[in-house]
This record gives C-alpha cells, sequence and structure tokens, in this order.
C-alpha cells in the first residue's frame, strides 16, 4: 500500500475514531495504518497537532515502528505545545530504561530534540546513565545528545560534568563511541566561549587507531578533532601525518579532504625538509582524484587546491592537464579551473597553457571567454618568454571582433605595456581600429591610457582623445580620471596638440564633477602646469613602477588561516570564517616548540578577529592597498592594478566592487588603515588568552587568566 | 553539521522537509528558487546544472545538489564541511534508489513514512550516523512485496524479537544472518576515459579511471581475498571501507568482508602511458562562413584490440542562432533539436574493418548571427562503449574465500567507456 493516499486531507475526527477503535488490532496493524495517516499529514504541513492525547498513549505499545512514528509526532509538535511534552515524560522514564537498547537509544535521542524545560530536567539523570551504558549504540547516540543538549543550555552541560563524561568516552572501547564523542567535544569546543579542545598526543594516537574501523563518517570527526593537536616535537608531526595518510585514499571525498587539511596543518610543525616534500607528493594523487566527482566535488576541490598550491607549490604541479576544461564542465567548475591552471602555468607547460586559453576564448560563455581572455594577457605578464605568442593570440582574438572580446583584450594589453614598455607598441594601431566598439568603462580608461601614454607615437592621439572627451561628464569616474591624466600626458609631451584640450579638461574636472577624487587630481595637475613645468613632466611622466603578477598572491595572513579551514565554507568563498559567519572562533597555528619559524609569525597575527575582519575585509582590502600606494605616486595613473586583482576575489563577485574604493580619498584610506595597524597590534600584546597555553598543553591546568577554559587530555 | 534539508521537486516546491536544529522557515526556499531562476536567465547556454552548489544569503548559505530533476537543499548558518554535506545530501538519493528502486516526487510521496525513518536513521542532531544501506535495511524494513504481504497479514515482528542493529559491530556495513540458496558475486571492473581531443586526434588531455562494482551474494561473514595479475596497472586507489589497506598497501590484494548487495569495491586511476592509442579516432572538420558553415566528421576505429565499439554517439552542440541543418550519413542516423540546438549522431556498433562512419552536411546561421557566432569553438561530445576490453589490460587473477566453506560462483566482466570525453572542431 503506497502512502500516497494519506495525503488527502484526513478529517481529524475520523482518525481519532480509527486510532481509538476497538476492533480487533492483532499486532497493531490497525493503529500503525492510523499513525502513518497521521505523520503523513503532518509532515504536508496539516495541523495534527489536536490529536496528541490520542497519539501519545500509543507510546506503551512495544512495536518499535509505532514507538517511531509517536516520537516523529511529538519532536513536531513539542515545541509549540509543550504540555504535550508533559504528558509523554511518564513513557519516557519508561523507555530510557526498558531492555531493549534501540528503544533506550531512541528515547534519548528523541528527548534531546524536545527543547522543553521540563523534559530536559528529566533527561539530565538518564542521559548521564546512557553515557555509561553497557551497550554501545547507546553510548553513541548519548554522545550526540549532549552536543545537543549543549545547544539548548551550555551552562547546564559545563555543569553538569557531561564534559568528563565526554572525555571519558574518548578512550571507548567501541571506535563509533569515540568518534560521536569526538564529534560532540569539537562542536562544543567550536561553539563554547569558556571551552577549547585540545588533545595530546597519546590521546591523539589512540584516536588514530580508532580512525581505522569507524565510518567513514566517524573518520571525518576523528580527523577534524586532530587539527587541536599542538605537536612539541616533529616527530610527533610526522608520524601522526603518516598513520593518517591512508585516510587519503578514502572513497569518501569528504575523508580526503579533511585528511588533507590535517597533513597541511601538521606540515608547519615538521622541521625536516624531505618530510615535508614527501607529504606533499602523497598529497597530489587524492587531490587529482577530487576531480574525476560530480560537479559540487569538484568544485569543492578545486577551490581548496587553489588555497593549497599556493603554499605548496610543488603539489600539482605537473598535473596541470587534469585542469583543462571541458566543455561541458559547469560554468563555476570552469572559473575554479581557470584561476589554478593561470597559477599553475610555468616556462615549461606555458604553450600548452596558451594553447587552451585561445581555446576557451571561442566558447559561448560570456564570462568565461572574459576570463579566459583576460588569463591569456596575465600569463604574458607572468612569463616574459611567451609574452610575444601572448600578444599574438590576443591580436588575433581582437581581429573576431566580437565585442566583449576586443575590450577584454585592450584592458590586459595595456598590462603588457606596462610590463615590457617599448616591445610592442607595434601592435596600437589595430588597437586603434576598435576605438568606436568600446563601451566597458574598464576597456575605455585602458585604451584611454594607452593613446596618453604613446600621445607622441600615435599620430592622430589629440583628435582620439577629443573624441573621448565628447562625452566626458556622462563617463563613469574611472574613465574620467583617465581622461584627464591622458589629456595632461598628450599636453606634456605634444604642448601644440593639447594646448586647447587641458583647459577644457581642468575645467570640467575641478568645476563639474562631484566626486573629490577626481576634483583633487585635477586641482594638482593645474597647479602644477602652471607653476613648474619641468616638475609636472617629472612627476607624470615619471617611471612607473614595475607591475608582476605577484599582487595575485593572496594576502599570506588570510592564505595561513584559510589553510586551517580547508574544507569549509571560508575555503570556497576565501574569505576569513570571522567575516562572514557569526560567532565563529578564529583559529590560528598554537606556537610550539615544533612551528615553523615563517608561520609562527602569519599565526600570531591572525589572532584579533575584530582588528583583523576591518582590516582584511575581502577584496576591498586589497583594493585600499594598493590605492594607497598609488595615492603616493602622484602620477595620477590607474593602469597599476587595473586588472590585477581579480583572481584573488571569489568567483563571482561582482567587477563593480574595483570601482567603490573611487568615492574614498585617498587620505582618509592611509589614515585608517594605519591607524588599524597601530591598534592591531597594541591588541595583540595587551590580552592574548592563547599566549599561555604552551604551558597548559599536555598538562591539565587551566589558564583561567586568559579566560580559557583548556580541555587537555592526558591518560 | 547539516541543520535542515529541504527535498525540492522540479518546479521548487517543498516535498520533504526536515530541520536537526532550528527550524528554518521556508521563505528560503523561495530564495533559493529566485536564486536558481536568476542564474539561469543569465545566458542561454545556462542551464540548471551551470547553478553554483552553493549560494549566499544573507542569513544561510545555501548548499544544494541537483540530481534526476530534485533539488537536495540544506541551508547552514554555521561553517561546516561542504564537503561532507554534499556526500551526505548525495547519500539521499543513493538510499532511496536502494530502497524504492527510483527516485522521483511520486516515489517520495508514495513512500513518505519509510523516508522520513530513514531520514531519522541517518542524521542525529545534524551528524551522518547510519548511511550504510545494509545497517539501514535492519533499522528501517524496506517496502518490497514481502514486507507488504507481512503489513497485510499482521505479522509484524514486534520489538522483543528484533535483533540489535548490526551497526555497532565492528563490521558496520555488514548485517549478520544473510543467507542464499545459491552463493554468487559479481565483478564489474568498468574504467572510463576522460579525453579533450583536438581536431587532429591528439590527446590534449587524457585520464582513465576505473571501478570494481561489485554485487555480492554470499551468505554468512565471507571473508575475500580478491587478486590481480597485474596489480601496478592501477594508480590512486580509493576503496570501500571493508577493504583492509594495509594488505593492499604490503600486497596488493583486496582483503575484505564484503557488503550484501551492490556496492563499489574499488575505483583507482589508469596509469596511460604518455602517449595513449585511444580506442576510437573522430575526425571533424567545420568550415564556418559567415552565414553558415559545412562540416563533416569520420569515426575511425584505431586501438580495440580487435574488438567492436559499441552504443557510439556523437553529439554536436550547436551555436544559438544555428536555424537550419541538412545532412547526411553512411550509418546511423542523426537529429537535429532545434530548440536546443543540438546535433546528435547515434552512430551505433562500428565492426573493425568496415567502412568508416561518415556524417556530413552543412548549417546556416539565422538572421541574429553575429561575430560570435563566425568564431565560435565547436565540441563535438562522444559516447562509446567496448565490451570484454579493460584499457589498462587488469585482469582478476583469483577471489579466495575464508571463513565459510561453500563454493561461490564468481563472475568478471570487464567493459571500457567513453567517460567526459570530447573533440574539438
Amino acid at each position: 500500500m503506497s502512502d500516497a493516499k494519506f495525503f488527502q486531507r484526513g478529517k481529524i475526527q475520523e482518525l481519532r475514531l480509527e486510532l481509538n477503535s476497538d476492533k480487533k488490532d492483532r499486532n497493531y496493524t490497525r493503529k500503525k495504518q492510523t499513525l502513518k495517516k497521521i505523520v503523513a499529514n503532518m509532515t504536508m504541513g496539516n495541523d495534527m497537532s489536536s490529536l496528541h492525547p490520542d497519539v501519545i498513549a500509543c507510546m506503551s505499545i512495544p512495536v518499535l515502528e509505532v514507538k517511531k512514528m509517536v516520537y516523529l509526532f511529538l519532536i513536531n509538535y513539542a515545541k509549540a505545545k509543550p504540555e504535550m511534552a508533559y504528558e509523554a515524560i511518564q513513557t519516557f522514564r519508561r523507555d530510557v530504561e526498558d531492555p531493549n537498547p534501540l528503544i533506550r537509544a531512541l528515547a534519548i535521542r528523541t528527548m534531546g530534540y524536545i527543547h522543553v524545560d521540563k523534559v530536559t530536567s528529566c533527561l539530565i539523570q538518564p542521559l548521564r546513565h546512557c553515557m555509561r551504558d553497557q551497550d554501545p549504540y547507546v553510548r553513541k547516540t548519548a554522545a550526540v545528545c549532549v552536543a545537543k543538549l549543549f545547544m539548548q543550555d551550555r551552562h547546564l552541560v559545563e555543569n553538569a560534568g557531561f564534559i568528563d563524561l565526554l572525555r571519558e568516552m574518548l578512550v571507548d572501547s567501541n571506535p563509533s563511541v569515540v568518534a560521536n564523542a569526538v564529534a560532540a567535544l569539537t562542536e562544543i569546543s567550536e561553539r563554547s566561549d569558556h571551552i577549547q579542545l585540545q588533545l595530546n598526543m597519546s590521546i591523539a594516537s589512540k584516536l588514530v587507531t580508532a580512525l581505522n574501523e569507524c565510518s567513514e563518517w566517524g573518520q571525518t570527526y576523528i580527523l577534524e578533532s586532530l587539527m587541536f593537536v599542538v605537536p612539541q616535537e616533529p616527530g610527533d608531526a610526522e608520524m601522526l601525518a603518516e598513520r593518517i595518510a591512508p585516510r587519503l585514499q578514502h572513497a569518501n571525498s569528504a575523508v580526503v579532504l579533511t585528511a588533507v587539511k590535517v597533513i597541511v596543518y601538521l606540515m608547519n610543525y615538521m622541521s625536516r625538509e624531505e618530510d615535508i616534500h614527501s607529504m606533499c607528493k602523497k598529497l597530489s594523487p587524492p587531490l587529482v582524484t577530487l576531480l574525476s566527482s560530480g560537479p559540487e566535488v569538484q568544485y569543492v576541490g578545486l577551490r581548496n587546491i587553489l588555497l593549497v598550491i599556493q603554499k605548496h607549490p610543488e603539489i600539482l604541479k605537473n598535473d596541470i592537464k587534469i585542469f583543462f576544461c571541458k566543455y561541458n564542465d559547469p560554468i563555476y567548475v570552469k572559473m575554479a579551473k581557470l584561476e589554478i591552471m593561470f597559477r599553475l602555468a610555468s616556462e615549461h607547460n606555458v604553450e600548452q597553457v596558451l594553447s587552451e586559453l585561445k581555446e576557451y576564448a571561442t566558447e559561448v560563455d560570456v564570462d568565461f571567454v572574459r576570463k579566459a581572455v583576460r588569463s591569456i594577457g596575465r600569463l604574458a605578464v607572468k612569463i616574459e618568454s611567451t609574452a610575444q605568442r601572448c600578444v599574438e593570440a590576443l591580436l588575433e582574438l581582437i581581429q573576431t571582433k566580437v565585442n566583449y572580446v576586443v575590450q577584454e583584450s585592450i584592458v590586459v594589453i595595456k598590462d603588457i605595456f606596462r610590463k615590457y614598455p617599448n616591445q610592442y607598441e607595434s601592435i596600437i594601431g589595430v588597437l586603434c581600429e576598435n576605438l568606436d566598439n568600446l563601451d566597458e568603462p574598464e576597456a575605455k580608461a585602458a585604451m584611454i591610457w594607452i593613446i596618453g601614454q604613446y600621445a607622441d607615437r600615435i599620430e592622430n592621439s589629440d583628435e582620439l582623445l577629443d573624441d573621448f572627451l565628447y562625452t566626458f561628464l556622462e563617463e563613469t569616474v574611472e574613465v574620467q580620471l583617465a581622461l584627464l591624466t591622458a589629456t595632461v600626458k598628450l599636453f606634456i609631451k605634444r604642448p601644440t596638440a593639447g594646448q586647447d584640450l587641458v583647459p577644457k579638461v581642468l575645467k570640467w574636472a575641478t568645476e563639474e564633477v562631484d566626486n573629490p577624487d577626481l576634483r583633487d587630481r585635477g586641482y594638482i595637475y593645474w597647479r602644477l602646469l602652471s607653476t613648474d613645468v619641468a616638475a609636472a613632466k617629472a612627476v607624470v611622466l615619471s617611471e612607473k613602477p614595475h607591475i608582476s603578477t605577484e599582487t595575485d598572491n593572496m594576502d599570506p595572513v588570510l592564505l595561513e588561516e584559510l589553510l586551517l579551514h580547508i574544507a569549509s565554507l571560508s575555503a570556497i568563498y576565501h574569505k576569513a570564517p570571522t567575516t562572514f559567519i557569526p560567532h565563529c572562533k578564529p583559529r590560528f597555528l598554537i606556537p610550539s616548540p615544533a612551528l615553523r619559524r615563517q608561520n609562527y609569525n602569519a599565526g600570531r597575527t591572525l589572532q584579533h578577529q575584530d582588528s583583523y575582519s576591518s582590516l582584511h575585509n575581502s577584496a576591498q582590502y586589497q583594493q585600499s592597498q594598493s590605492n594607497n600606494m598609488r595615492s603616493q605616486r602622484f602620477d595620477g595613473d590607474d593602469s597599476g592594478n587595473g586588472g590585477l586583482d581579480e583572481f584573488v576575489s571569489s568567483p563571482k563577485q561582482p567587477q563593480h566592487q574595483r570601482l567603490s574604493y573611487h568615492e574614498q580619498s585617498f587620505e582618509q584610506v592611509a589614515e585608517a588603515s594605519i591607524g588599524n595597524q597601530e591598534y592591531y597590534e597594541q591588541k595583540i600584546n595587551a590580552e592574548n588568552p592563547y599566549r599561555t597555553d604552551t604551558a597548559a598543553v599536555g598538562g591539565s591546568q587551566a589558564n583561567k587568566g586568559g579566560g580559557v577554559d583548556l580541555m587537555s587530555f592526558d591518560l | 553539521m547539516i541543520e535542515s534539508l529541504f527535498v525540492l521537486s522540479p518546479t521548487g516546491k517543498v516535498i520533504i522537509e526536515k530541520h536537526w536544529h532550528e527550524l528554518i522557515p521556508r521563505r528560503v526556499v523561495d530564495f533559493f528558487n529566485d536564486q536558481v531562476s536568476k542564474a539561469m536567465a543569465e545566458g542561454e547556454d545556462v542551464t540548471r546544472e551551470d547553478v553554483l552548489p552553493i549560494i549566499a544569503s544573507p542569513k544561510y548559505q545555501l548548499i544544494n545538489v541537483y540530481r534526476d530533476g530534485l533539488t537536495y537543499l540544506s541551508p547552514v548558518t554555521k561553517e561546516v564541511d561542504p564537503m561532507m554535506v554534499f556526500e551526505f545530501l548525495h547519500r539521499i538519493p543513493d538510499i532511496m534508489q536502494e530502497y524504492f528502486g527510483q527516485v522521483s516526487e511520486t516515489v517520495i510521496k508514495e513512500n513518505f513514512v519509510t523516508v522520513y525513518q530513514l531520514l531519522e536513521e541517518m542524521m542525529d542532531d545534524g551528524f551522518p550516523l547510519t548511511t550504510e544501506p545494509n545497517s539501514l535495511k535492519e533499522i528501517v524494513p524496506a517496502p518490497n512485496i514481502l514486507n507488504k504481504v507481512i503489513t497485510t497479514m499482521g505479522a509484524t515482528t514486534s520489538v522483543s524479537t528484533r535483533k540489535m542493529p548490526n551497526g555497532m559491530s565492528n563490521l558496520p556495513w555488514r548485517k549478520a544472518g544473510v543467507k542464499y540458496n545459491s552463493n554468487e558475486i559479481f565483478f564489474d571492473i568498468v574504467e572510463e576515459i576522460d579525453a579533450i581531443v583536438d581536431s587532429t586526434g591528439k590527446a590534449v588531455s587524457c585520464e582513465a579511471h576505473g571501478t570494481i562494482q561489485t554485487n555480492s551474494r554470499l551468505s554468512g561473514m565471507p571473508d575475500l581475498t580478491l587478486s590481480f595479475v597485474n596489480p601496478r596497472l592501477v594508480d590512486d586507489c580509493s576503496f570501500h571501507q571493508s577493504v583492509r589497506f594495509n594488505k593492499w598497501e604490503s600486497d596488493k590484494v583486496l582483503s575484505f568482508v564484503p557488503p550484501d548487495g551492490h556496492f563499489r569495491l574499488m575505483s583507482y586511476r589508469v596509469n596511460l602511458p604518455s602517449q595513449q592509442n585511444l580506442p576510437i579516432q573522430v575526425k571533424p572538420s567545420i568550415n564556418i562562413g559567415a552565414n553558415g558553415a559545412k562540416f563533416d566528421i569520420t569515426v575511425s576505429l584505431r586501438n580495440t584490440d580487435g574488438k567492436a565499439v559499441e552504443n557510439v554517439v556523437l553529439t554536436l552542440p550547436l551555436h544559438k542562432s544555428t536555424s537550419t541543418l541538412t545532412a547526411q550519413c553512411n550509418v546511423g542516423q542523426y537529429m537535429f533539436d532545434p530548440v536546443g540546438k543540438v546535433l546528435r549522431w547515434d552512430v551505433g556498433k562500428i565492426v573493425p574493418r568496415e567502412r568508416a562512419p561518415v556524417l556530413s552536411g552543412s548549417f546556416g546561421f539565422g538572421s541574429a548571427s553575429s561575430e560570435a557566432a563566425a568564431n565560435a569553438g565547436y565540441n563535438i561530445g562522444v559516447e562509446f562503449l567496448i565490451n570484454s576490453h579493460s584499457l589498462s589490460g587488469l585482469k582478476v587473477d583469483v577471489l579466495k574465500l575464508f571463513n565459510e566453506s561453500y563454493k561461490p560462483y564468481k563472475g568478471v566482466r570487464t567493459m571500457t567507456k567513453a567517460g567526459r570525453y570530447q573533440v574539438r572542431a
């Protein structure tokens, strides 16, 4: 019989009669059918709560299936109708002492879901018993129940000795119990202000032993808990990593990625380069294997790979081919692959990478094509030997006349000009053929920069600029700034050609436009030009600082933090968890004698989430940084980082973010960040709750001074 | 930790809703549906598969899996391991498949109570718990014919006679007391080739993955040892949790107590020589003009050990502005889908030394043709399979059975097929 017909809106009264029918009901078949109807109705959102006295009466029926349905009913309605839960308390009391372990476990589990004070207080005593039950199924259910209880009432769990009981369970003879106890402790530690999980080597070693015998999910819990081991000697880190390594070959990708995370973490505490090297070698194949799974797993894998290879570039350096995109990969997978391809590109494989990128530039998805074109330009900047071929590829793409391809190419060609001055200017003619099609601010600004920069080589540069100036007041600030600077450059290089344009632009910039950046820059140029043309020349035409793809690298502090969060949402977004998840505990590398030096510093700087998040608010931080540098140069050139900050932001970040910084004045940004830095250093020295943890590790004393009760387990 | 689960119908309606922590209001589903439609409206080529598996909303991170028309949506507020959530979400349809034989909106509704009971066992407080079909079937009975008969006859097992679930033994994947009249075990070695091939036939990238799917119908607690003639051919293996890893490390044999029924024993990567000869060659030539293109595509066999290649299907997605297509082929039949703009050629079986299948013809762009159409690249998706052939050459040597006295029937099949295999034109 199918459950579908239960969906017809059951008449409550009818169901009640059925449930209370006196007819002979051998083995409660009729009752079961009726309860099924009630549960089905309930899950469809029909209100069945008025049936509660009749349903609860069924709790005493010794049939597991019946009990399960009654419990489903209770969990669903108890929150809204606490009195319903009161009626069930007596039966719960009986059930937690039932000879059948399944029923004991079920009762404990259900009570944990009913967030009603009276039920909770009835739960405490039996829960304690169940944690020491002779049956492992009951014990493992009880362990999870403690975590549940913690969500409801932290103080209760902390004060009623449950933490100690959980701690005892870590050495349970049954691996599933160990895994659940570890999961509960980790969960509590992540949520609690007072409790911080820390495991010493001896307990870690026992956990790893249990690892081999428990279910796949249990393995992820145990692996995750190993993030709370602080190896005191490099040998400990190596031994642990070695023992975890077989998990890299598990069929469950969550187990694999958590194992990767723990090993990458432990590598911070290893001393010998050859150990690190051999671990890196072991990490490549499982990461490759993730890419043969479904698209979601691939996506998570790719985002994490991007982090891991920034820290350990030797991982996957010979596997670039697996990141080549298939035309029917989902867009988000393609985008993530492209970023990794760019990072893995080197002298050895650049030929293949370039030919792939050219292929992608002919696909249909606009975002992907743009990113491919942009990557060609960046490849030229990254690897000098290939610049010539990249420029040729870009020229070919410009010939296609596909509008967005042309615009994207021009944006990156500007970067190539800056990186390799006096090498590729011969192509300017081709670029100038496409002026009419430019309608995106970034492409326009790039083209205008090129015209300004080469005003003396482009014969009709004054006419070209004049054309652009025609719509000056309607342009975005990005384009206006570019026009202003380009016009001044033209005037300095070819005074006669620029003399009509400059006054016009300066007047617009200082009088007609509201934007303070534009106005300030206009005034500066104006004064420079009117007081000392030689000085103006020195400033405006000064040597540009070199650009490189170094700016693509993620902020090392952020990278270190994210590496501790591999296999988490932060690692997908590449954002510190504290910036988007409320009440999240920041993680950092805890110092120990074994911690490698450079990490030690990075670790320390992570400790203060408040100052940290204000500084590192994702991509804006990078922008304000580059903005600072630019403000010191004072040549008003926007070409520096135009196209270079995209790879560090998350894949679908809207481009308009990049524009937002223009609204802040340079000085404000500079001040703000200096202020933060001071604040930030003071904070670190003032109250660092974790500073003394080295003392607490391995022992069981609590660091009360810092307000953190360190849970350390000693056996 | 997983906080809540919604299973959505193809139209975005909630079929199943389950909350392990706080109740998350259904508004979140509306938000999710809006995001999906927004994403799909972004471009003509954007399909449901292109929607990000993790979508940020102001309050929740919406982790979702799309499978067979149904969406499994898990909104979370706290930091989680998304890999674990994805693995778990995929298990739900896997288990339903195992229980009901198929997964669809109707099937779920027909088995509503069972589905809820399963979810109850599969997860506690957001922790995945029991997801092994073998253990689950002991706790939640599958609605098979026999069970239905028993239910109607009113002969249910009462609590007192129920066994403890085996979930707590050291072999959580195998139930006790399995009994078959004829004991048999089958291994399917399936190798899939993922490749990108350029128009000259050269592989740009090529990977092959193998899996050993097993169907075990053995009584009692059989302890098996499977050895290969040439285990060194495989690399980067991952195993079912029953496989004793140390044995593989030391002796390169698979030693395990199998779960009952279907399971994936092992998956691996095939070590391909750097210049692998692919079994099949597809040679496309497409000459694009301003208003359309002429094309011909030839398929030939290359390296199949004299075996026939079956179920050969080529799909060529055309540019969206394509309006007309004419073609002819000497083998099989072709079909042009004027809505999806896809040319599909069912070639069928190709036997060695027979004439090579050719499809040729032309297509034209409609009035809305643009530079993009004229410059677009073309890719051909290729499907095929070769029976009794393994690309790696992996061969089973012997299967030994310990701990039980019967002699089981053993069967091994091999197959090579195209995975994600595409040819650039």
